[in-house]
């Protein structure tokens, strides 16, 4: 795992959601910028995930590299997800959705740092 | 919001929310459960089914409280029973005997690793299905009825 790059997709994904929030507490729909933050946050995870999986193929990683790879890949689909969904209700409703996807990234960030460095599986 | 079939749409407004949640988690315990069972099937077959039966039930949920239609909110009522069910369930077993469950899964020790989520929300989806369901009850009564009885009875 890059410890840079998982730092900054956690502060990104953390902006993201904190934007989002800011939005569903002033009751505003989603803005271009909620989605402009998850087509940066995507374009950062799949970064990762070639990286990660580069990493993986050589013999670099943690024991459990099934679950690693479930991570990386499965943490692609949380943006444009959120986006799809979030962009369809033009309530506060919106960036609460975008508040979970920012959120559900950190966290799985978090988890993949602890999985790679095999504290916990 | 409300439509002909005389109840309220359950995707919209915090629906919205709740089917992101119930999304995320749909992911979590489907990609656990994939993993678990394409790598190390053998050590505890039982608890991974069981763990694939979560994920399974999550999506229904996640994609009938998404729909919202006139079916999809009894299989939604019904998804979240089940999940309801299964946490306290899976949850006390695996608290009591431990060992049958080697790995973790979504529902062990109500939720724990998932900060007890699994266990809040089905609660939150059936109380939201009750919500939406009186607001359309003019038209819906006797459907609406009937799920609030499954609902009970889990």
């Amino acid at each position: 795992m890059t410890d840079p790059l998982a730092t900054a997709i956690i502060v990104v994904a953390l902006v993201v959601a904190a934007y989002g929030l800011l939005a569903a507490v002033r009751d505003r729909p989603m803005d271009v910028l909620h989605l402009a933050g998850l087509a940066v946050l995507e374009a950062m995870l799949l970064v990762q995930a070639v990286l990660g999986l580069v990493k993986l193929a050589g013999d670099e990683g943690p024991d459990s590299g099934a679950t690693f790879a479930g991570y990386l890949l499965g943490i692609v689909l949380i943006p444009p997800a959120g986006a799809a969904w979030g962009v369809l209700e033009r309530s506060r409703w919106g960036p609460a959705v975008i508040v979970v996807a920012g959120l559900a990234v950190a966290v799985m960030i978090v988890r993949m740092g602890q999985i790679w460095s095999g504290a916990d599986v | 919001m409300s439509d002909r079939a005389g109840t309220v749409a359950t995707g919209t407004g915090p629906g919205r929310l709740l089917v992101a949640v119930y999304g995320v988690f749909a992911l979590a315990a489907g990609a656990r459960a994939g993993v678990q069972i394409a790598t190390r099937f053998d050590e505890a077959p039982v608890a991974y089914l069981l763990s694939a039966l979560a994920a399974a039930v999550y999506v229904l949920a996640t994609v009938a409280l998404a729909a919202g239609g006139h079916a999809s909110r009894r299989i939604a009522a019904a998804a979240c029973s089940v999940e309801l069910a299964g946490v306290l369930a899976i949850g006390t077993y695996s608290l009591v005997d431990p060992s049958s469950f080697p790995d973790e899964t979504v529902w062990s020790a109500y939720g724990r690793g998932y900060g007890f989520v699994p266990l809040v929300l089905p609660v939150i989806g059936l109380a939201w299905l009750w919500r939406t369901g009186r607001a359309g009850q003019r038209d819906g009564a006797r459907e609406t009825g009937e799920k609030k009885t499954r609902t009970s009875a889990s």
